[in-house]
């Protein structure tokens, strides 16, 4: 059975570290890779640039989104993921700093799966996580 | 008595022509010129009338008795038309008695209105300027209103960036802090713990603090609404839903009914929170705690109020009250961020009204508030 893989899209390398803890405190049978800019995300997952040898068949799970990113902005990153038919299925959590309403309407209207504060609490962000993880990977169907 | 056609006859006169030797050229540009001026009189006299009755000109009265002065005066100089082949003198001699005393009438009519007429054009002049005035005070309102929506979204674009850019490195304090508690913990001695606890406690804290300035700040931009808001409703809400956060307590809400203020249903529910919250907060060590919300009559105006029986405070302090980030108890008694009463004040001003309190200490606290 192929593996689990979950797609991390995150600048920031302490709440990068703080994700990868929490992910391993949740015990998920699955690999993480990290992508730390929006151009990054967009090559690994339409296999091109330094991804260009990756298995297009080979989805994420699902995918961590932050929405301030470098080179490429989140948003846009999600408006090219939901325009790709290789990937317009893939769910993406939006995983944030921001409470501004207009990032969150923004981040559906592109069609975020959904839209999460990054709490600044280290239970409540450790929690988040592991619910976040455990709702995709273990409820929801694949498709 | 000469009757009326005798009057038009000729009655032996010479016909003017006979002064002019009937020298053709001076003849018809003596009846050329006078045609000219009458016909031009004849209209002028036509447009001052219309004017007189379509705009209504003040001092109608000497514009009526002007036209006719002139309308005489074409009539005489069609006369004199008339009669250069016609002699009829006398017909003449009284369309100018006729044109004299409208004249002498106009003239007459006209002196005792001289300082009238001069004061209107007076007022017009101040009425010009001060349309001038209001002209460059509304361009300036207008810059100022351009300056303050720039300002308002200089405030926006940086509360999204402290939504950002604050929360992130409290996040590592908080999460690291916590990671060295739980992969080394047991490997500190208790003070580190105790000392890395405190960081953990201070970074929410800080967290706690930038939330309460963000709302503070959202709660005050944009634009406030002005509908009927039923208080007594919003507070019912309030108490239930502090009552369910700690169903053990026994407090008793008294609220009045019914009362229903014009302003914005989201900024009033807020600050309603924040006095509610204080009062259920300040009561929390108190026996038999109440809290009431009602209406007051007082000088025309209507003051509500929310008193508890709770611990009160000092009134000395009391100017200190509604300042950002101002407690008047330990945090550890009764916590807190000391920001709820700037926002009650921010969003009451708001409102046009104003907010002050009245305690006791140990007898509890009344806020007021009007809108």
């Amino acid at each position: 059975m192929r593996e689990n893989k979950i797609l991390l899209i995150e600048d920031n390398s302490d709440d990068e570290e703080l994700t990868l803890r929490a992910l391993k405190k949740g015990q998920f049978s699955a690999t993480v890779d990290v992508v730390r800019d929006g151009a990054e995300a967009l090559d690994y997952l339409f296999c091109r640039g330094t991804y260009a040898k990756r298995n297009s068949k080979d989805l994420p799970r699902f995918a961590f989104l932050d929405l301030k990113l470098p080179k490429i902005d989140g948003l846009e990153v999600l408006k090219q993921i939901r325009a790709n038919p290789a990937t317009i299925y893939l769910p993406v959590v939006v995983f944030t700093s921001s409470q501004e309403s207009r990032d969150i309407n923004a981040a559906y209207s592109y069609g975020a799966n959904s839209y999460i504060v990054k709490p600044v609490d280290t239970t409540q962000f450790t929690d988040a996580i592991k619910q976040v993880g455990q709702y995709w990977l273990t409820f929801n169907e694949k498709l | 008595m000469k009757s009326l056609t005798s009057l038009f006859s000729a009655s032996g006169f010479m016909p003017h022509g006979h002064c002019y030797l009937w020298n053709g050229p001076l003849v018809w540009t003596m009846v050329s010129s006078d045609f000219l001026i009458g016909l031009a009189y004849a209209s002028i006299s036509i447009c001052l009338y219309l004017l007189v009755r379509r705009i209504k000109l003040p001092f109608s009265g000497m514009f009526l008795a002007f036209g006719l002065f002139i309308a005489a005066c074409g009539l005489t100089h069609f006369m004199e038309i008339y009669t250069l082949w016609i002699p009829a003198y006398w017909v003449s001699a009284f369309v100018k008695i006729v044109t004299a005393v409208a004249s002498v009438m106009t003239a007459i009519w006209l002196f005792p209105l001289m300082k009238r007429i001069m004061r209107l054009a007076c007022e017009v002049k101040v009425s010009d300027e001060r349309r001038v005035m209001l002209e460059d005070l509304t361009s300036k309102l207008r810059a100022k209103t351009v300056s303050l929506e720039a300002v308002n979204q200089e405030l926006e674009a940086f509360c999204h960036s402290v939504s950002h850019d604050l929360r992130a490195p409290l996040r590592s304090m908080m999460g690291f802090s916590n990671s060295v508690l739980d992969d080394f913990g047991d490997k500190l001695e208790p003070q580190a713990r105790a000392d890395i606890n405190r960081v953990i406690n201070a970074a929410k804290k800080m967290g706690d603090l930038v939330d309460g300035l963000l709302n503070l700040s959202k709660l005050t931009r944009g634009d406030i609404l002005n509908v009927p808001v039923n208080l007594s409703q919003l507070v019912s809400g309030i108490a239930t839903d502090l009552q369910a956060t700690a169903p053990q307590r026994q407090v008793s809400f008294v609220i009045e009914d019914d009362l229903i203020v014009r302003g914005d249903p989201h900024l009033l529910q807020a600050a309603l929170v924040n006095l509610l919250t204080n009062a259920w907060k300040f009561t929390g060590k108190t026996e038999n705690a109440r809290i009431e919300f009602g209406k007051k009559d007082e000088d025309k105006a209507f003051v509500y109020f929310v008193k508890d029986n709770g611990v009160g405070f000092d009134m000395q302090f009391s100017n200190k009250l509604f300042g950002t980030f101002q407690r008047l108890h330990p945090e550890r008694e009764f916590p807190g961020t000391g920001i709820g009463l700037a926002t009650v004040q921010r969003i009451i001003k708001r409102h046009g009204g104003e907010v002050w309190a009245h305690a006791r200490v140990s007898e509890g606290a009344t806020f007021y508030f009007t809108i």
